[in-house]
């Protein structure tokens, strides 16, 4: 589902060439398979996700997505990659400008769906993450977890064969960290392949494939 | 409905919802680009009463057709049938001016009475008066000449005058006219595409974070410019229409002043509202200006942020 063959990503300042942010990660993560990212802070995690979803692309070495060469995919191409992936962000960003139902219809719209359609699946989403009955509600107006879920439902809304989730329990409780993860785990179990990056020991503990990341270069969970 | 179709709406719905969360700023800038638009809107109106003015008032050029003295009066009044033949193209009015009937109007008309008398003999030659009322407009001014050209190789005529030089004179005033109105409409034109740009300039950047997101959720391109595309168009309809809106309301003064000034010379003459097929058009270039305003800075901004 995912590979990375020798990739490396190195930023440039100017002239001046800059630092790896990864470097020749070689990984494979098959379909359905529920993986952890881990490693402190820098250590490529984020760059490593963003090159899953097309944001970044690799200076050396290919990354693979769904049989597709990231790296060759033309910049047209990448929102069709991307609606195949489910991506939930570290801060949410949702917007503070529409409801949690407009929020969670957002990326069916974006593919030309209809609203009623998107709406019903929406709903479903939410219902699925606990969030149903705050579908009217402005984004301001929940807390942290239930932001947090919302970009889950957000994510999933549509079908997607990949979630990408950017320390999605940063800044939670245990409580609302756990009901996250459930619902991260819920999708595996239905064959969704999920990429968690975190690195948050308590995650960690119920992992079991960790692919560890240090420096940007990977020391453990390849394969 | 298809998906295109789909979303094309969605586009319109969000452009409309942006004007809704901000009246003021989106009124403000209408009103910005109707002041541009409101001149040349102006302009146009004018030319377009003015043109069939200028065919009613091309006034029936008169060519004056003068005898050499040797010609008898019998040769002179011969030429009659040839030079209504010559004039009938149009509704010309052909007029036989005996050389007695003219000194007689020179000395009423004048105030050469005295010096006329010490002539002793009529100095005045046989002459022909022509009306062409069927070349009015300013466009037939090729033709007068074409005529004049005919009378003039005649047999006996001395000197054929024509006073079509007026015509061609409003011909070029007009001409002018236009170009001025086009190169105003175009300078007017980049500012209505300025007012329009920066304005869309803003609001990507109000909604980068829309865009970031949504680029991330599988937005496409067209998915994110779509909107701003319907709102600078929307900009510029809404201001096109203002514009003639106070081009309408100005004529009902101006008709007041205009009703006076025409009636001293016996004229109904009143400015009048565009055609429906104008207001369509004009409407259209507005939306278009906007349009095109949007789409350079859709390009610009979203281009650079990418």
């Amino acid at each position: 589902m995912i590979a990375f063959q020798s990739v490396s990503k190195q930023y440039t300042h100017g002239d001046a060439q800059g630092s790896y942010a990864l470097h020749d990660v070689t990984l494979a993560i098959g379909k359905g398979e529920l993986v952890y990212l881990a490693g402190p802070s820098g250590a490529g995690k984020s760059t490593l996700m963003k090159m899953v979803a097309g944001v970044e692309r690799p200076t050396s070495g290919k990354v693979i997505v769904s049989g597709h060469d990231v790296g060759r995919i033309k910049p047209a191409g990448i929102p069709f990659l991307r609606r195949n992936i489910g991506i939930i962000f570290q801060q949410q960003r949702l917007l503070n400008d529409r409801n949690i139902l407009a929020n969670t219809m957002l990326p069916m719209l974006v593919t030309g769906a209809r609203t009623a359609e998107a709406e019903q699946r929406a709903r479903a989403a939410l219902d699925k993450v606990g969030l149903l009955d705050r579908a009217r509600a402005m984004p301001l107006e929940l807390s942290g977890g239930e932001q947090q879920r919302v970009a889950v439902a957000r994510a999933i809304v549509n079908r997607p064969q990949i979630i990408l989730a950017d320390e999605p329990t940063a800044n939670l409780d245990r409580v609302a960290a756990d009901k996250v993860l459930d619902a991260l785990r819920s999708f595996h179990a239905v064959g969704v392949t999920c990429v968690i990056s975190t690195h948050d020991d308590y995650v960690l503990e119920r992992a079991e494939r960790v692919i560890r990341l240090e420096n940007g270069q990977l020391v453990g969970g390849a394969a | 409905m298809s998906p295109w179709l789909r979303q094309h709406r969605f586009a319109l719905v969000a452009a409309l919802s942006t004007v809704r969360k901000s009246p003021g700023s989106f009124l403000f800038n209408v009103l910005v680009v109707a002041l541009a638009l409101t001149l040349p809107f102006a302009g146009l109106t004018l030319l377009d009463n003015v043109r069939p003015l200028s065919e009613q008032l091309s006034v029936d050029p008169e060519i004056s057709l003068f005898m050499r003295e040797d010609v008898s009066r019998p040769d002179a009044q011969a030429l009659l049938p040839q030079i209504r033949q010559i004039v009938a193209q149009g509704k010309g009015e052909v007029m036989f001016v005996p050389r007695e009937e003219a000194l007689e109007s020179l000395k009423a008309r004048s105030s050469l009475g005295g010096v006329l008398e010490t002539l002793g003999e009529n100095p005045l030659p046989d002459s022909y008066v022509m009306k062409l009322g069927g070349f009015a407009s300013a466009g037939a001014a090729a033709q007068v000449d074409a005529i004049t050209e005919r009378l003039r190789a005649l047999p006996g005529v001395e000197t054929v005058q024509v006073d079509s030089a007026w015509v061609k004179r409003l011909a070029a005033l007009l001409g002018i006219l236009r170009l001025a109105l086009l190169l105003l409409a175009g300078t007017l034109g980049i500012v209505v595409i300025a007012v329009v740009f920066n304005t869309i300039r803003l609001q990507v950047l109000t909604q980068k974070e829309e865009i970031s997101v949504s680029q991330l959720l599988g937005a496409t391109n067209d998915f994110i410019h779509r909107p701003f595309f319907y709102t600078g168009a929307l900009l510029g309809l809404c201001a096109g229409g203002v514009a003639l809106g106070v081009v309408a309301l100005a004529l009902h003064p101006l008709n007041g002043a205009i009703a006076e000034f025409a009636r001293l010379y016996g004229s109904q003459f009143q400015l009048m509202t565009l055609g429906g097929l104008e207001i369509a058009g004009l409407l259209a270039v507005s939306a278009g200006l906007g349009l095109i305003g949007a789409m350079l800075s859709v390009r610009r901004h979203l281009a650079r942020g990418r």
